[in-house]
Formats: C-alpha cells, sequence, structure tokens
C-alpha cells in the first residue's frame, strides 16, 4: 500500500514536471515537489506564483533558460 | 485576513509543516541564483526574502477564480494550441488526462491549484521573457468589490517600494490605468446593485418570475428594475429588454397551460393539442439554455492573458447575445399564441402557416419544425380520408364537413368543404379532389354497397409511395400529399364508374329514359297514343292510373319494347299529376322512370321533374302530331268521297269542294310546320345530346364529371326544347299553334262528319229517322231544305275554319319572328327548314307594307 502511494506520487511528479517543461516555467523537480506539498495544504496559488517571480528576480535578473 | 491568519493559526501543525516547506521553497529558488549557489540560511538577507515571500503569501489567501481544473488545463491547451505548438499542445492534453486520472493516495489532491500555479508562473516568465508590457492592453475593467490588481508587469516595477507589498503604480505612464480605476469606481458609486445580481434576476424574471430588484411592473406591463434602486439608465434599459423575454414567455405558457387544461371538457381539438405540444418542446429547450446560463453565469470568466481577477461570466451584455434567439423564437410563438387564440383546426394551421412565409432562414427552419407538429393530425385526417373514407374529426377541425343525409343525397350533400377550416398551403382544387375522394369511397360504401373499393385504395397509397399506416405524410411534402390524392383519385372514381357503368348499368338506364321518357322508342309511342288516347280525352277525374298503367303495359307488350330488359321496364310507371276540375286527361297524362340507389344520385327529383317536363311537351308534340295523322287518315281523298260529290248540287257541291280544299291547305301547312318542327327536336335536339353526352359519359373521370354531363345534356334538351326561361314567349306561341291545331283537328272532323252525314242522306233519303237532331230536321224539310242545310253547314264550317286559318297565320308568323331571336343556332335551321321556300318572309314583309 506505501509502496503504491509512494510509486502514484512519483508517476504525478514525472507527469507534472513534464507538463511544467512543455509550459516552459523553468521549476526544477524538487522545486515542484514542494510547490505541489504546499498547494495540497491549501495556500493560495496565486501567492505561491508570486513568490516564485519575486525570489526568481530578487536572485538577478536571471531567467533561467538555462536552468533547465 | 485577520479571520485568515486565525485559521491558520488553528491549525498549527500545518502552519509548520507549510512553514517548513516555504523554508524550503524559498531555499530551493535562492540556490537557483548562480551568483548565491548555496545561501546561508541563516543570513539576515536570507531571513528577509523569507519573511517577504510569508507576507507574499499570507496577503493572498484565497484565489480570484473558481476551482475547476479542467478549464484551466483546455485554456492553456488553447493558448499552446494558438502560439502554434500544437504537438505541445497535445503532449499536454495527455499528460493532463493522464495527470487528472490519478487519484487515491499519493496522488495530487489539489490538482487545480497546482495547475493554476503552473499557469500563472509559466504566464510569468513569459512576458518577462518577451517583455511584454501588458499595462499597455485593456486591463480588466472589474466592478467587483476587489480593487483593481495590477498587473505583472507593475508589480515587477514596484519591487523596490516598501517590502513588495503590492501597490497601484501611480506614475503618469500608467495614466490609462488610473482612468480605467476611475471609471469603474463612478459606476459602482451609480449603482446599488452589482450586475451579478441583477444578472440572476433577468434570468429569474426570464421564468416569469420576480427577482429581487426586477419585478414586474403592471403599469407599464413588463419586467423592469424597481425603482428605489438606483441603477444608471442604461443597465436599466437593457435589463427592461432582456427581460421581454420573459413577458413573452408568460404569454406563452399561459396559452399552454390555459390550453391543456381546458381540453378535455371545451373543443381545444386535435391540432389545437398538437401546438401546444410543439409550444411545450419548445419551452423545454428555452428552460435548459435558463439552466445551463444559470448554472455557468456565477462562475468566472476562464481567462488567458489576465493573472488575476475576471468577472462573472455573465454580464447583462453577454445575456444579451445569449438570449438574440430564443427571444426571436418566443416573438414568433408569442405572436402565433395571439393569432391562435380563437382559431382551431385547419384554420389554425393555415394561420401558422403564414408565419412560416419568411426569409430568415432561423425563422423559417423553426417554423417548420412547429408546422410539422401542428399539422401531422390535420394530415392523418387527410389520409384516413383519402384512403379509408373514414371522418375522424371529433372536434370539427377538418376542412371536410359530414352532415346527416339521406342517401340519395348523399353526393350532392353530405360532405361539404368548410372553407374556414382550409388551411392556405393546400390549394383548393386538392382540397376539392381530396373532398371527391373521400365522398366517392362513403357513396361506394354507403349507396352502392361494394367493398371493391378497399383494393383500390391500398393500391393507390403502394403507388404514392406512403403505406396505410399512421403518420405517412407531414407538413411541407405537399407534393407528396397531391401524388397520394391524385393516386387514390384516379383509382377510386375508376373503381366508382365502373361499379356505376357495369353493376348498376348507368349507361343502359339512361337509354331507357331516352327511348320511353324521351319518346325515342316510336313503335311504343305510337301503340300508346292510340290505345291511351280515347281515354285521355275524358276529364281527368274520370280516369283511373291503373287503367293507364294497363294501357302501358299492353303498349310496351305491342312494341318492340317487350325486348328489353325487364328490371328497366319494371321501373317505367305511369304518373298522373295533380289536376284542376277542367282537366282533361292529356293534362295530367305523364310517364315516369323510378331511379333507385345509387342512380338516384344522378337522376333527382330535380332531374327527373326536368325530364318530367321535356315528357310533357314532346307528348304534346306527339298528340299534336297524332291528331295530324288521325285527320289525314279522314280527308284523305278517295273516289268514295268524289263519287257521293257528283249527286250533290252544283252550288252545294262547289261550297263543299272549296272547305275541302281550304282544309286540305290548311292541314298541309301544319303538317309541314310540325313534321319539320319534330324532326327538329328529335333529330337535332335529342339525338345530337345523346351523341355528346355518350361521348362524356366515356370521358368522365369521375361521378361528378358524370354529373356535370349529364345535367349538361338535360340542360342542353331543355333548352333546345324551348323549355328554358329565356324562351317562355316563343313557348307559348307554339303551345297556341298546338292549340289551334288541335281545334283545326276537332273543326275537320266535324265536317267531314257533316260530309258523310250528306253522303248518307243523299244516298238514302228518310231512311235514318232517328239519327241526330240535326241530320232529323233536315229529313222533315225535305231534299231541298237538305241542300240548304248543307250549304249552311259547309259555309259555317268554312268561316270557322277561315278563321281558324287567320289565326293560324298569324300565330305563326308571331312564331316565326321569334325564332330568329332566339340564341341556338339550331334554331335558325329550324327556321329555313320551315320557310325554305322564303314563303312566309315573303308574307311577312308583305303583311309589314301593307
Amino acid at each position: 500500500m506505501e509502496q503504491e502511494a509512494a510509486e502514484t506520487a512519483r508517476e504525478s511528479l514525472e507527469l507534472v514536471f513534464r507538463m511544467s517543461n512543455i509550459l516552459d516555467t523553468g521549476l526544477d523537480r524538487h522545486t515542484l515537489s514542494v510547490l505541489i506539498a504546499l498547494c495540497d495544504l491549501g495556500l493560495n496559488p496565486e501567492a505561491l506564483a508570486a513568490v516564485v517571480k519575486e525570489l526568481r528576480q530578487e536572485s538577478g535578473n536571471n531567467h533561467g533558460s538555462r536552468l533547465r | 485576513m485577520k479571520k485568515g491568519e486565525e485559521r491558520v493559526m488553528e491549525e498549527e501543525d500545518d502552519q509548520q509543516k507549510a512553514a517548513d516547506l516555504v523554508h524550503e521553497l524559498v531555499l530551493r529558488l535562492l540556490s537557483q541564483n548562480p551568483q548565491t549557489p548555496t545561501p546561508d540560511p541563516t543570513s539576515p538577507s536570507f531571513l528577509k526574502t523569507l519573511r517577504y515571500a510569508h507576507r507574499i503569501l499570507r496577503s493572498r489567501l484565497t484565489p480570484s477564480v473558481s476551482p475547476d481544473a479542467s478549464a484551466i488545463a483546455e485554456s492553456l491547451k488553447r493558448r499552446l494550441a494558438t502560439h502554434g505548438r500544437s504537438s505541445d499542445a497535445l503532449a499536454f492534453a495527455d499528460l493532463y488526462a493522464k495527470f487528472s486520472s490519478k487519484t487515491g493516495p499519493g496522488s495530487v489532491n489539489n490538482k487545480w491549484s497546482l495547475l493554476y500555479l503552473l499557469r500563472i508562473v509559466s504566464e510569468d516568465r513569459q512576458s518577462a521573457v518577451t517583455g511584454l508590457d501588458s499595462s499597455l492592453l485593456l486591463p480588466n475593467l472589474n466592478l467587483g468589490d476587489e480593487p483593481v490588481s495590477s498587473s505583472s508587469s507593475s508589480l515587477g516595477r514596484n519591487k523596490k517600494s516598501n517590502n513588495g507589498v503590492l501597490l497601484v503604480s501611480k506614475d503618469p505612464e500608467n495614466l490609462r490605468d488610473v482612468a480605467f480605476r476611475e471609471y469603474a469606481s463612478l459606476i459602482k458609486e451609480e449603482s446599488e446593485v452589482t450586475e451579478e445580481v441583477l444578472v440572476r434576476d433577468v434570468l429569474y424574471a426570464c421564468q416569469g418570475i420576480d427577482g429581487k430588484y426586477v419585478k414586474f411592473n403592471s403599469e407599464i406591463d413588463g419586467y423592469a428594475v424597481v425603482d428605489y434602486v438606483k441603477v444608471p439608465r442604461g443597465t436599466r434599459t437593457m435589463v427592461r429588454m432582456l427581460s421581454e423575454l420573459g413577458w413573452l414567455f408568460k404569454k406563452v405558457k399561459s396559452f399552454v397551460s390555459e390550453s391543456m387544461d381546458r381540453f378535455p371538457g371545451e373543443h381545444v381539438g386535435t391540432v389545437g393539442q398538437a401546438f401546444c405540444a410543439a409550444l411545450q418542446d419548445e419551452l423545454s429547450d428555452y428552460y435548459k439554455l435558463l439552466a445551463v446560463l444559470e448554472a455557468q453565469g456565477m462562475n468566472p470568466i476562464p481567462l488567458v492573458s489576465e493573472s488575476a481577477t475576471s468577472s462573472c461570466y455573465l454580464s447583462l451584455r453577454r445575456l444579451s447575445v445569449w438570449f438574440a434567439e430564443p427571444m426571436v423564437k418566443m416573438r414568433l410563438m408569442a405572436v402565433l399564441v395571439d393569432k391562435c387564440k380563437v382559431l382551431r383546426g385547419g384554420a389554425m394551421a393555415g394561420a401558422i402557416h403564414l408565419h412560416a412565409q419568411h426569409g430568415d432562414p432561423l425563422v423559417h427552419e423553426f417554423m417548420m419544425s412547429l408546422l410539422r407538429c401542428v399539422c401531422s393530425p390535420l394530415f392523418e385526417m387527410v389520409r384516413s380520408w383519402v384512403l379509408e373514407g373514414e371522418l375522424e374529426d371529433t372536434f370539427g377541425e377538418f376542412f371536410v364537413v359530414g352532415q346527416p343525409v339521406k342517401v340519395d343525397l348523399l353526393w350532392r350533400e353530405g360532405y361539404k368543404l368548410h372553407h374556414g377550416m382550409l388551411p392556405s398551403f393546400i390549394s383548393p382544387s386538392l382540397a376539392q379532389r381530396i373532398l371527391r375522394t373521400g365522398k366517392s369511397i362513403n357513396f361506394l360504401r354507403v349507396c352502392c354497397d361494394d367493398h371493391g373499393w378497399a383494393g383500390a385504395a391500398s393500391e393507390a397509397a403502394a403507388a404514392s409511395g406512403t403505406t396505410t399506416r399512421r403518420g405517412g405524410l407531414g407538413y411541407g411534402e405537399t407534393d407528396a400529399l397531391e401524388h397520394l390524392v391524385a393516386e387514390a383519385a384516379k383509382r377510386i372514381d375508376k373503381h366508382l364508374l365502373d361499379v356505376l357503368y357495369t353493376r348498376y348499368k348507368f349507361k343502359e338506364h339512361c337509354l331507357a329514359i331516352k327511348r320511353y321518357l324521351l319518346l325515342g322508342q316510336g313503335d311504343f309511342v305510337q301503340y300508346l297514343m292510340d290505345i291511351v288516347g280515347p281515354k285521355l280525352s275524358e276529364p281527368a277525374n274520370n280516369i283511373s292510373s291503373f287503367e293507364l298503367a294497363g294501357f302501358l303495359e299492353a303498349a310496351i307488350r305491342a312494341s318492340n319494347a317487350q325486348y328489353d330488359d325487364r328490371d328497366m321496364l319494371d321501373r317505367l310507371k305511369v304518373k298522373m299529376m295533380p289536376h284542376g276540375s277542367g282537366d282533361r286527361g292529356w293534362d295530367v297524362f305523364s310517364l315516369e322512370y323510378e331511379a333507385r340507389a345509387p342512380l338516384d344520385t344522378v337522376f333527382t327529383e330535380s332531374v327527373l321533374s326536368k325530364y318530367l317536363r321535356v315528357f310533357n311537351f314532346l307528348w304534346k308534340l306527339k298528340r299534336v302530331e297524332h291528331a295530324l295523322i288521325g285527320i289525314w287518315k279522314t280527308m284523305k281523298p278517295n273516289c268514295i268521297t268524289s263519287n257521293s260529290f257528283a249527286k250533290l248540287q252544283a252550288s252545294v257541291k262547289l261550297q263543299l269542294l272549296s272547305a275541302l280544299r281550304r282544309c286540305q291547305v290548311l292541314w298541309n301547312e301544319m303538317n309541314h310546320f310540325v313534321t319539320n318542327f319534330q324532326y327538329y327536336i328529335m333529330f337535332e335536339v335529342l339525338e345530337v345530346s345523346w351523341c355528346n353526352f355518350s361521348k362524356e359519359m366515356e370521358a368522365a373521370k369521375d361521378l361528378d364529371d358524370l354529373l356535370a354531363a349529364h345535367e349538361k345534356y338535360l340542360n342542353f334538351i331543355v333548352g333546345k326544347s324551348l323549355l328554358g326561361e329565356q324562351s317562355q314567349t316563343i313557348r307559348k306561341s307554339l303551345f297556341v299553334l298546338f292549340e289551334l291545331i288541335l281545334r283545326f283537328r276537332s273543326h275537320a272532323d266535324r265536317l267531314y262528319e257533316g260530309i258523310y252525314e250528306l253522303q248518307i242522306r243523299t244516298k238514302e233519303p228518310g231512311r235514318e229517322r232517328n239519327k241526330t237532331q240535326e241530320s232529323s230536321s233536315w229529313i222533315n224539310e225535305g231534299r231541298k231544305a237538305i241542300t240548304q242545310r248543307a250549304g249552311e253547314f259547309l259555309q259555317s264550317m268554312s268561316q270557322d275554319m277561315d278563321s281558324i286559318a287567320k289565326e293560324y297565320t298569324t300565330s305563326l308568323d308571331a312564331f316565326l319572328s321569334l325564332l330568329p331571336l332566339q340564341q341556338s343556332v339550331d334554331l335558325k335551321f329550324l327556321f329555313f327548314r320551315l320557310d325554305f321556300t322564303e314563303f312566309y318572309s315573303r308574307l311577312h314583309s308583305k303583311g309589314k307594307e301593307s
């Protein structure tokens, strides 16, 4: 059971990662997993998006086309 | 916000977890910075960033869009597709499908928010990469409670200002933004009610229910925003316009429910019911639309390009677009409902049909589908009427109306077209054909006791491609209907005529009538005249019709008529007309022909009375002819008479001869007239019209044709025989002539009787003493006296003869002068025939000159 859940979680993360790549969000797997967890906790996705954007800008105007 | 904070505090566990996650997130994001690859989690700058992140997260606790993962996925996919990345769009759709199918433990619970997050992040990056300043685009005008949120680039511009608190920029670059905001607040001030509420109220109003602010106002007869609420005038007008739909809906709805309520008791009729059902169908479509609008109305518009807020899906303007089509339909229905309130049946269908003649394809199509429903009962009636002859019309809606009549009137009066119920898409000629076909079936069934029509009907149905089942026809298939009617009419009419001709021997009966009533059978008439003549000279009340019937039977047996069909001879009857005191047998005697069903449809009473008139006329003519022949028999010059004259005195002899001569001349003249007149009647009237009638009888396609042909035949005879209305004067003069001829006959008879007496007297004087008073007086006075008596007698006779001749000449002159005035050409020929030596015309002109 536990194993199955982990499997599903892994697959979901993979799917989300691929979707995110198609959408060109520039987020890596780790960041995505953190975001998924935060979303599941019920945080406002708009706010999360704002955080992502702000912190990226904070850390220099590198828009991470290299980040892939 | 405070409330949100408290709630967060309560869920401390979650809170702790979230804080850890945020910490991790900040760490991850910062670590991506190439300048500070490994940030120090304890450094003040890191803590500051963390605080900043927390502040941002706290600032918006609820998302501004409704949670709908699939809508977001759809919009993402569409955006990819419009950006020319269709393969990516497909891949994305595929991934999303897999993603959304993952459920249960370990899967992502909050799918939509994750997707939403991805979308915003992606959009942010995109706009940052392309450097697109979306503040140059029109921001969404928001009338909602939230202030207009800043666009993404203004966020970027304001990042230096106090710790990331999102402030709307007020720099001059953003003037347009400011203007829009001001406008929005202006509108908000003006209206106390938000648009969503009004939209909901309009949706209610469209179902005929009063909303909170939009209520039915009986003064203006419509829905409107109540007066005490302040809304801009434009909105007020818009609401009124939109809620017209509600007014129309109420009208249609009330009609439908009223009709349904009334149905079993009062006569709404099947067409009315069909109409109601069709309306009900349309209304349920309308309900569906309203339900969808209501459900979707409160959802926000899934926006693609604008990040934060979007207003509710339905605005009054959007509603007006949605309502455009239902409004057209509802208006039409309301108009129809108004029109049809008082109408029923075919009239209703016709009225609706008039509205279907519309150029707009939407209206046209709508009306067609409506009419198809409405007309189906009507077409069903036509079908069963044409193929089965049944009038299934309990509510009096069909354009054929049946009346209970006697069997012999069934064809002529049993069924009528009801023009009020004839819908205009059925042409009058088609209606006539429909009427006749069903009538033919009923006629066959009731009058002819025939069942062969069923085969003809099913044959017709097969030929026209429809089945004899129900519901084969519909509105708009007028061609098919016409075809069906034509096929059915052709076969059934043919069958009907076949039955009439072969089984009921229509033709033979007509011939029999011609032979006996129109005196076509010469020997029979001659014999009848011979034996019945003496009897008819008696006063009418001395004659019994049984006696005459005996004479008739004798005449039949003595003539060739005996070989005729017994059935027909049995129908020939003597008829005594009602007579007054002075009438003689000649005036009341006539023959009649008894018509039985179904032929009494053709030979109705009025037709038979016409035949009777013709018969009486011909009989009179025949009698005159007979009289003339009778005189000829007695006055034929022979040696007996001429011998006996030799013994007379010269003066008496001269007198006698001149009287005889005058008599002969007059007889000749009369005979010339009567012979020619009879020739005219027999050969130019009766035979010609019979010939035409036979031809038309062959060509007749249906019973109406046959009736018309017979009518024509009879009218032709009546008209040509000078029995018509317009030949009254000439008929009178003709009868005067007949009268004179008959008078001449009795005078001639007396003359010859006298001559005969004289002969006896001169041969055997004094032998017969007890003769008549006259002759005995002659005896008494002796031979001389006899001569004197004879002279006197002859003188008075010749005087009478002179007066008759004179009267006859003037009457004939009058008759001949009337002849050319008649309209018919044939009478002119008669005139030529009578006046072939121009004797009369010369006499006439001479008389005029003198």
